[in-house]
């Protein structure tokens, strides 16, 4: 991860931490430097431009309520956000199709877009120590992938394809469809590894 | 704490907000108690957060910024009259929240909404006295959802899927040629499993079992039983 990242995401946990506070000049530079690929996201899950308007405030309307519990040291600013979007389109979807879940009966305590400081197991210093590397780690990853494999996990996160769906997208047998993802898993199966590992080494030695 | 657990590719989807169907509910269920798949669904959700980072902006409404504002100072406006006139609201809604949850408070949370009773009490529908059924209202078209009720001791006719079943063990214990379930084992079978799952001696076995295709069962008496299975 480069400086410039790294400050920005220190930067955005900073706004948020503001917003909570209820500074409307944070909501505004919070606006300013994610409406865009907020909305992006909305687009590129299928909303057509003005439901994908909708999913916007929706999502910035919660961003304000929520604020207050938003805690930097178990998800980044991003990360945060992203539940908070996932969530309000999966409740926006159902208002369309009744039968579906509501993003609540998934998430029943919220995870990470409402945790409270007793939400996970671990000790404070376990959430310090994991947050700083979570801060650090995945986007190297997403950056580090082939494109053929991050073209695969783009198709799962926008737009919810299976296997065989995206076979059919992308004109490729089913069986290298499955082998990159599986490929493109277990880069992030071995970085999760490789993140439980510093951190056992980080709580060893600072006893 | 369970050993087996959903593929990486369900949790994943799980993280992308994709599966809002029976699959969800069922890893939801799974998770609310594998700290191990906790972990990886808030890399997944990180990774989400990092492809919303990575991904270039595309222009908003003009007005966008305004409506925003406008919005939120209306709540401002009308949230404090609004939450003094919902904090009675709201204690009743507690309170009848957990006169409702007495009965099913031991079911995992993303079922209360849908399972009145615990397993206890449930109306289950007799196949045979082996095993029952409940049906669980978040079916849709592709998904069917299922509680299993397998009597201590009893066997499942040998069966085969045309699909996949996607199996939560809920409550006691079951084994087939595999393995050995317990619950929260999350267990995937497919057509190429060929198997008779038997219930532990000491008490009846719970499952919860999503399956995007009916069974096909194989022996003579799988082959009565099927119609019933529909
Ligand atoms: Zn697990």
């Amino acid at each position: 991860m480069t400086q410039s990242t790294q400050s920005n995401a220190q930067y955005l946990n900073q706004l948020v931490l503001q917003v909570a506070q209820k500074n409307e000049q944070a909501y505004l530079e919070l606006f300013d430097s994610c409406a865009g690929r907020l909305k992006a996201y909305a687009i590129k899950c299928g909303s057509n431009p003005s439901d994908a308007e909708d999913l916007l405030q929706e999502c910035l309307l919660t961003v304000w309520n929520k604020a207050p519990q938003f805690n930097p040291k178990t998800a980044s600013a991003m990360t945060w956000m992203y539940t908070i979007i996932r969530n309000r389109r999966i409740d926006l979807l159902r208002k369309e199709k009744p039968n579906l879940l509501q993003s609540f009966d998934l998430w029943p305590d919220g995870h990470i877009e409402q945790s409270q400081p007793d939400d996970f197991t671990s000790s404070d210093l376990n959430d310090d120590v994991e947050s700083d590397l979570n801060a650090k780690s995945v986007r190297i990853l997403i950056e580090s992938l082939p494109e053929e494999q991050r073209q695969i996990v783009y198709k799962v996160y926008f737009e919810g394809k299976s296997h065989s769906e995206i076979s059919l997208d992308l004109s490729l047998p089913l069986g290298t469809i499955k082998s990159r993802l599986r490929l493109a898993m277990k880069k992030l199966d071995n970085l999760a590894k490789e993140q439980m590992t510093w951190l056992i080494i980080i709580l060893l030695t600072n006893f | 704490m369970a050993n087996y657990h959903p593929a990486d590719e369900l949790l994943m989807q799980f993280a992308a907000g994709q599966l809002t169907n029976a699959l969800g509910i069922q890893a939801a269920c799974h998770l609310e108690s594998c700290s191990q798949c906790q972990h990886k669904v808030r890399l997944y959700e990180q990774l989400g957060g990092d492809l919303i980072d990575i991904s270039s902006p595309v222009d908003v409404a003009p007005d966008a910024k305004s409506k925003l504002l406008a919005a939120l100072h209306q709540q401002q406006a009308t949230g404090e009259r609004a939450s003094i006139k919902s904090a009675a609201e709201l204690s009743l809604d507690a309170f009848y929240e957990e006169q409702l949850s007495q009965a099913n408070q031991r079911l995992p949370k993303p079922l209360r909404r849908f399972v009145p009773e615990y397993y206890d009490n449930l109306p289950w529908k007799g196949l045979s006295k082996s095993i029952q059924s409940y049906d669980l209202p978040f079916s849709d078209e592709q998904y069917t959802a299922r509680f299993y009720k397998i009597a201590a001791g009893k066997e499942l006719p040998q069966h085969t899927h045309n699909g996949n079943e996607f199996t939560l063990v809920m409550s006691g214990s079951f084994a087939d040629l595999s393995g050995d379930y317990h619950p929260g084992d999350f267990v995937l079978a497919d057509h190429s499993t060929h198997h008779q799952p038997k219930a532990h001696d000491k008490e009846d076995c719970i499952c919860f079992a999503v399956t995007d295709a009916p069974l096909k069962m194989t022996g003579f008496f799988g082959r009565m039983l099927n119609p019933f299975l529909r």
